[in-house]
């Protein structure tokens, strides 16, 4: 059994030679398959890393509460009421919109300086982080901060629209150290007076963290806010990480889509070779069989084959699609967009598309495989 | 001891749709051990036909096919491959040797499909037929690098590797020129004395 596999390589082996440009081609269109697979699915993979643990930095909260339509809607006394609520821990009101930097969409964080410090471990990479009540003064995180190209000391203005016009100046105070992988640090901060202003909503805000003790009691504590706030959008962040998991579920699934209709041409491509290589083999097939070949040898041969393009054609694409993550990013940041997408290499896609193209290599080889298996000696040694 | 050959009665009829082509009408035949029989008759006679039927390579419509006391008649694909590749060797006009694989390769082919020897055995076995045809020097060479004498003593070293009880030859020497054609015919009259096929 072992030896029949073998010998079936070699055979195949030689046969992808000697059609060097042809076996080139259906390789290639394995190639384009797998690596469009692993492209996108890599790119889906670090789209979704990047926000469930740019969430994880922000929210670090158990319950997070938000006005329904984004506008800063929610009293800033309100804060006080939840600290009382037992099992919380701490509760900060914020205020998080998008707003334009240098004609960028940026995301903008107010937020009082004092609750930040004590909630996490801050460092600068230069210059220091805000005062409270520092009004005119922005610190920015280091990704968001290169991206811009700004530094310390320099004045911006930040607008409401990407029309530039009428904003108000900042003054760069600090850069924030960029903590864990770079992609987690995304936007600036400025206190929340100065954002409330900003927004010309003093006293409000339009989320409230809520830190909790114990993260079992989260339900029940969810439960409680919401009889408080009915208007309010209450929501613990695993219920939040998990919507966004659907989302992230289905955009997954449409770039799988793509990368499959791909790599169905591709399978097509397997087919035509094989079926052309039964073709221009028949002679070769009656032989094998008068001298003794079984109907399995002889699939073996062609499936072999089949297995081979596919093989080498996942592995390259493996390659070339992680390749094409880098062009990716190359050109979501030469259409100048404020997005990075990490590049995270997960074996377990490169081992999906693997077994994608080998699977799909067999099934694509098949059916000529079995056509030539089931040619009769006497007729294919007849054929000229 | 049964013969090696034994037809009773084989008929063959080609069913070409509107016309029915009688090629072989109730051939009787059999072959003892150490015989050597040459076929003749023009073109279209039947000749490859009947080769093709006691090579196990098709079924004949009428009669029994017996190989050394096997009847073969009504056997299943896989079965006949098993006898095609055990008793009988077969040498064609065409040589027909895969042109992907060596000299050494083309011969080791059958014994490939024997699950019984290892691979060293193979080798050494394809290696002495090679010496028995007189082309060990060639024993790396694609049949496209060979010329068609070379390649048919190819194909009869083939024929030969798995011990065979039965060489079938159909016109062997119907490719290559006269004086090569003979000299196919003495070495394989020599290997029926040397082989007792």
């Amino acid at each position: 059994m072992f030896k029949t596999l073998r010998f079936s390589f070699r055979i195949a082996k030689r046969s992808i030679g000697r059609r060097k440009f042809r076996s080139a081609l259906t390789i290639l269109g394995v190639i384009i398959g797998i690596a469009a697979i692993v492209s996108l699915m890599t790119l889906g993979y670090g789209m979704r890393y990047q926000i469930e643990t740019t969430l994880n930095e922000m929210l670090g909260a158990g319950v997070i509460i938000s006005s329904r339509d984004g506008s800063a809607d929610i009293p800033e006394y309100v804060q006080e009421y939840v600290s009382q609520v037992p099992g919380v821990n701490a509760s900060i009101p914020l205020i998080m919109t998008m707003v334009y930097i240098n004609e960028q969409p940026t995301m903008i964080v107010g937020i009082d300086p004092i609750e930040v410090a004590s909630l996490y471990h801050v460092t600068y990479e230069d210059g220091r982080g805000l005062e409270p009540e520092e009004d005119e003064s922005i610190i920015f995180t280091s990704t968001t901060a290169n991206n811009l190209e700004i530094s310390v000391d320099d004045k911006i203005t930040i607008s409401s629209t990407g029309l530039g016009g009428i904003g108000q100046t900042f003054t760069v105070v600090g850069i924030l150290h960029t903590v864990g992988a770079e992609q987690m640090n995304i936007g600036c901060f400025i206190t929340l007076e100065a954002a409330q202003k900003l927004l010309g909503k003093e006293g409000y805000a339009n989320t409230i963290m809520v830190r909790i003790d114990d993260p079992s009691q989260g339900e029940q504590i969810e439960a409680i806010l919401e009889n408080m706030y009915p208007t309010a959008y209450i929501a613990r962040e695993e219920e939040l990480m998990s919507e966004i998991g659907q989302i992230m579920d289905i955009i997954d699934g449409v770039l799988i889509g793509l990368g499959s209709i791909s790599l169905a041409v591709g399978a097509l491509g397997i087919m035509n070779t094989i079926m052309m290589s039964v073709h221009e083999r028949r002679r070769e097939i009656g032989m094998l069989k008068a001298v003794g070949a079984e109907r399995r040898h002889i699939l073996f041969i062609f499936l072999s084959e089949a297995l081979l393009i596919s093989f080498f054609g996942g592995i390259l694409g493996c390659i070339f699609g992680l390749f094409g993550v880098y062009i990716a990013q190359w050109f979501i940041a030469m259409l100048g967009l404020n997005i990075t997408i990490p590049l995270i290499i997960s074996p377990y896609i490169l081992g999906v598309a693997l077994m994608a193209a080998v699977s799909v290599g067999i099934m694509a080889g098949l059916f000529p495989s079995w056509t030539a298996a089931n040619i009769r000696p006497v007729e294919a040694l007849r054929y000229e | 001891m049964s013969n090696p050959v034994e037809l009773r009665n084989v008929v063959k009829t080609y069913d070409l749709g509107d016309i029915k082509i009688n090629a072989l009408r109730g051939v009787d035949l059999t072959v003892k051990k150490g015989e050597s029989l040459s076929i003749m008759g023009p073109s279209g006679c039947g000749k490859t036909t009947l080769l093709n039927m006691i090579g196990g390579l098709d079924h004949p419509t009428e009669g029994q096919v017996i190989i050394d006391g096997i009847d073969i008649t009504r056997m299943s694909e896989k079965k006949l491959a098993r006898i095609r590749r055990e008793k009988i060797g077969f040498i064609f006009q065409f040589f027909n040797l895969v042109p992907m694989l060596s000299a050494l390769e083309n011969i080791q082919l059958s014994m490939n499909f024997v699950g019984k020897f290892t691979e060293s055995e193979i080798r050494d076995k394809a290696l002495e037929l090679l010496r028995l045809v007189g082309l060990e020097q060639r024993m790396y060479h694609r049949p496209t690098q060979m010329s068609g004498g070379e390649q048919q003593r190819v194909a009869i070293a083939r024929a030969l590797a798995n011990e065979p009880s039965i060489i079938l030859a159909d016109e062997p020497t119907g490719n290559v020129d006269q004086r090569t054609g003979w000299k196919i015919v003495r070495l394989i009259q020599n290997l029926n004395k040397l082989k007792s096929v």
